[in-house]
């Protein structure tokens, strides 16, 4: 079954009398409870892909259907409740809030999502029930980034979108994360969306598909993922 | 090419430079207007005074003084020049209006300025009289005017309209807080004129220009006419005395408001600039790694420092200017109380130093931010700004911190974690409390000593004034016909200084007295009762021994109590104890409950004074009060909203990665609004609870200040603390949607690119 479908995706950054056409007609189907990467190179569109997708954005033009819902004409309110609800974030950067404890940054979804689950369970998951009341200045960056998918997690979404999660850790952690990225999804059933330029996290997905100037070059399903293991980094 | 660069940034940083620059103007401009408004008014009263050779001293003796007295005073060595004076107030024949009639013998000695009109002549049959009264009564050169007294008139022509030191504050006497040349203004007129008018050479006062000590003074008086004789400084004279409290006033609040407003803006200049340079990080070490040496960056930034600091100063000193002008100005609020020609503005010379530190210290600021973020390698310079990492605070130890919702939390550690920047805005908060409270109280403490004049102590209709000629018996009489309580009063020393001793007889309950805590007081006999002034210096049951002036006799009191003077620093008594003790009255004043206009005239009558118009004096002063108070509510709403602006765009910029956090996972804009306000809205109670007794502390100051003048008690209405509270909720409230509203434009994947 179908969850996203891109019909005709257009997004023009205007500075200026400068156009930048970051998506160009993109029309893109994925379906639920895969893995997908999206590949490409800097500037190819793939980011602008996923913050349409996130409802952090939204296009100059063409629809974007989530469960059959078009989210490209929405409200701040209502974009921001799709994100609250649909979407989960997991970034390069891991973006917590410096103020928060371990504990405290997942449990801020709580404010929002009244679907969310236990944050010390998916904590505990995520393997941190010993940093539960540590900030997150107190943690390595493969720690940050497990947070990060806990808070993503925690929320209970639908989808879980990642830039780059693995842009900032060295390979060894990268493994760990993306291990526990894919089999926290797969137990909950999550679609997962990768952006990154990293063709070996590719080989691990259900669908890979390549943006390139904002166009979809290809987009190829791999019957046999391999598993984080087995991967050559 | 970093020239262009430099403004570039500033422009990007447009809010926080002109918020910095407007704290710097203000925090200059109120320290350079209060401190030039008591400059230029004792350079501009002593010039004044200085031309219309206002005397140091003045000798009083009610018989008057003889020819060969004044000469042998002349003669002293250190009297510069001396003069006998008659000055008694008379009116103006069919008009409630009264005149100070002053007549020097010798042109020497408080003189007086033609403002028009012809020179003034010791043969002239004419009157000189005070330009002001003359513009409020349409009186003109070359015009015909009436003096009555006694019963005499006295007619003449109008030669010229004068300004005189001697009436450089024009009242009636003490009561009149305020000139009103409505009905009071003063007249020169020549010693030939008014001895031929009134058949005799009468002067009962002799006016002094010397630089003797008083002490000195009264000696060598002493011994040249062989009398003891009170001698009353300018310092106790109500020209000088007056405006020099002013000037005291002014160096008070020279002292206290621009110090507070100058301290803030230093402040949150260091905050603000240090923001901005730890915002800037990678820009400097992108400059620092291209291979700008370090002394070329420094330079940059700390320009900013230095533009700021002067463009700020500069506009600063302009604002000092106009404030000052504001206040020192011959149609402004000094220009009704003091009656001066020329109202002159001096920068005062200490205004440079501080005007060239001012600018010495913002480029140090500027320098020393940069100069932190410059510090170790080109790649230590190139990585951002990472602020201190959060620690657990003492509180996170109670369980019930782990109960609060996220919100609170997050809340409590960026206070925390942002010290001085929270600390700032807890600065500005109480500053503006501090300004409401202390401006909103002083009207408030003001309004209750005039309502306590108005419905407490006086309770009478009219207050007829009596000559000094007249007999206490006949006095009594009419004062029994007309239901009236009587007042006499003479001027003696104590502890050194002159004070007013007032002898009643109140049986019809038109004086009222009252203790330091506004209770009603009956006066009793068996002492006199000091007023709250003198208790510095004496205490109740101690005995006190005094001469009136003019007289060799000395009494002895015993001080039986301590009472609230409205006015004057004074002693009083009960008639019967003043019997009792032997000391000797004349009956200056009758107090009565009748209209003004059914009470005949007689030759013991000088005057007619109803209540209303002693009342009106003080609408005067409250109008003025008013201009200060609102000066003070719009200083503070200035103050209040720059600096929690500034801030608030600040704690908004450091937290924009956060905040666009908090949006992408989900978060509505108003939701972060109300975290974003409900910070400045703990602060700001914390600020108002701090910032209530700081300004009740402030105008305690103030009070103090005024303490030679008035027996104030530190008055505060619910109003003002209610007003206060809800403009300083109000500004911060304003400033917090203002902030709020940004986060509506986030830039959600921008500020998510970076990194922490």
């Amino acid at each position: 079954m179908s969850i996203v479908e891109f019909k005709d995706v257009t997004r023009v950054y205007t500075s200026g009398e400068h156009e930048t056409r970051a998506l160009d007609g993109v029309n893109l189907t994925l379906e639920e409870g895969k893995f997908v990467v999206i590949l490409g190179q800097s500037g190819a569109g793939k980011s602008t892909l996923l913050n349409m997708l996130g409802g952090l954005d939204s296009p100059t033009s063409g629809t974007i259907l989530v469960e059959g819902k078009d989210i490209s004409k929405l409200t701040n309110n209502e974009l921001a409740e799709y994100r609250a609800k649909t979407v989960g974030f997991v970034f390069q950067f891991y973006n917590l809030i410096p103020t928060l404890t371990v504990q405290e940054n997942v449990a801020l979804v709580k404010e929002i999502s009244k679907e969310a689950l236990d944050p010390k369970e998916i904590i505990d998951e995520v393997g941190l029930l010993d940093h539960l009341h540590n900030f997150p200045a107190e943690l390595s960056g493969g720690e940050q980034q497990r947070v990060s998918i806990a808070r993503a997690l925690c929320k209970n979404p639908k989808i879980i979108l990642c830039d780059e999660p693995t842009g900032a850790l060295d390979s060894e952690t990268g493994v760990m994360v993306l291990k526990l990225l894919l089999s926290m999804a797969r137990n909950y059933g999550k679609t997962i969306v990768i952006v990154t330029h990293n063709q070996n996290i590719a080989k691990m997905a259900d669908v890979v598909i390549r943006v390139k100037n904002g166009k979809i070059k290809s987009c190829e399903e791999q019957s046999n993922p391999m598993s984080a293991d087995e991967v050559e980094w | 090419m970093l020239k262009r660069k430099l403004f570039r940034t500033a422009l990007g940083y447009k809010a926080q430079f002109i918020s910095m620059i407007i704290m710097i103007a203000i925090g200059v401009g109120v320290f350079v207007g209060f401190n030039m408004e008591w400059v230029s008014l004792e350079k501009d009263v002593t010039e004044f005074l200085d031309d219309t050779e206002y005397a140091d001293y003045r000798i009083y003796n009610e018989m008057g003084f003889s020819k060969e007295e004044i000469d042998a005073i002349s003669g002293i060595e250190g009297v510069d020049a001396a003069s006998r004076v008659l000055s008694v107030n008379v009116g103006i024949k069919d008009t409630k209006d009264a005149l100070s009639l002053f007549v020097v013998e010798d042109y020497v000695v408080s003189t007086m300025l033609v403002q028009s009109g012809e020179e003034y002549s010791e043969e002239s049959d004419g009157f000189w009289i005070s330009d002001k009264y003359a513009a409020k009564n349409n009186v003109s050169v070359g015009d015909e005017i009436v003096l009555t007294y006694r019963g005499m008139e006295i007619a003449g022509e109008v030669k010229g309209l004068v300004k005189s030191g001697e009436y450089l504050i024009c009242v009636v006497d003490e009561n009149q807080l305020m000139p009103d040349f409505d009905s009071f203004g003063y007249v020169y007129a020549a010693p030939k004129k008014i001895a031929e008018a009134i058949g005799m050479e009468f002067y009962p006062q002799i006016n002094i220009i010397s630089k003797l000590s008083k002490e000195a003074l009264e000696n060598e008086i002493r011994d040249a006419i062989n009398k003891t004789t009170l001698v009353v400084s300018k310092d106790e004279h109500m020209s000088y005395a007056g405006a020099m409290s002013e000037v005291e006033e002014g160096k008070t609040m020279g002292a206290i408001l621009p110090i507070l407003f100058l301290l803030i803006a230093l402040l949150t200049m260091v905050t603000t600039m240090h923001r901005i340079t730890a915002n800037e990080k990678t820009q400097i070490g992108t400059l620092k790694a291209l291979g700008f040496k370090d002394r070329k960056i420094l330079t940059h930034y700390t320009s900013y420092g230095f533009s700021i600091g002067l463009i700020g100063t500069l506009l600063g000193i302009l604002l000092g200017f106009a404030i000052a002008g504001f206040v020192i100005n011959p149609n402004g609020m000094m220009g009704t109380y003091l009656d001066m020609p020329v109202w002159k503005l001096y920068l005062p010379w200490f205004c440079w130093p501080l005007a060239i530190l001012t600018v010495l210290f913002l480029t140090a600021i500027g320098y020393l931010s940069v100069k932190e973020m410059l510090k170790g390698t080109a790649a230590d310079a190139l990585r951002p700004y990472t602020p201190k990492k959060m620690k657990a605070m003492a509180i996170e130890k109670f369980d019930f911190f782990h109960k609060l919702p996220f919100a609170t939390k997050w809340n409590l550690r960026d206070i925390w974690r942002h010290k001085a920047r929270s600390f700032m805005t807890l600065i500005g908060v109480i500053g503006c409390m501090l300004l409401l409270v202390g401006g909103l109280g002083m009207k408030d403490t003001m309004g209750a000593f005039f309502d306590l004049i108005d419905e407490e102590i006086n309770n009478y209709e009219t207050r007829v004034n009596i000559v000094e000629t007249a007999d206490n018996e006949v006095v009594k009489e009419f004062a029994k016909e007309n239901n009236g309580d009587w007042v006499a009063s003479a001027s003696i020393k104590v502890v050194d200084k002159a004070v007013t001793l007032e002898i009643y007889d109140v049986t019809h309950d038109l004086i009222r007295f009252i203790d330091e805590d506004n209770e009603r007081v009956t006066l009793g006999s068996d002492g006199a009762y000091i007023c709250s002034r003198l208790t510095e210096d004496i205490k109740v049951g101690d005995t006190i021994e005094f001469s009136p002036y003019g007289e060799e006799e000395t009494y002895t009191i015993k001080v039986a109590g301590v009472i609230r003077s409205v006015m004057t620093e004074n002693i009083v008594m009960t008639k019967e104890y003043a019997e009792s003790a032997g000391i000797p009255y004349h009956i200056g004043a009758v107090f009565t409950d009748l209209e003004q206009d059914s009470i005949a005239d007689a030759d013991y009558i000088s005057g007619k004074q109803s209540k209303k118009m002693i009342m009106d004096s003080y609408d005067a002063f409250m109008e003025i009060m008013n201009i200060m108070v609102a000066l003070f509510v719009v200083a503070a709403v200035v103050l209040g909203i720059v600096v929690l602006y500034n801030l608030g765009v600040m704690s908004y910029l450091e937290r924009s990665r956060e905040l666009s956090t908090l949006k992408v996972v989900g978060f509505q804009d108003k939701h972060i609004g109300k975290i974003l306000i409900s910070q400045n809205v703990w602060l700001t109670i914390l600020g108002v609870i701090i910032g209530l007794p700081g300004g009740v502390a402030v105008l305690y100051i103030l009070i103090k200040s005024l303490a030679g003048e008035y027996e104030l008690s530190l008055e505060l209405g619910a109003l003002t603390y209610s007003v206060s509270m809800l403009v300083t909720f109000g500004v911060s409230l304003v400033v917090g949607l203002m902030v709020a509203r940004k986060n509506k434009h986030i830039d959600m994947v921008e500020a998510l690119k970076g990194r922490d």
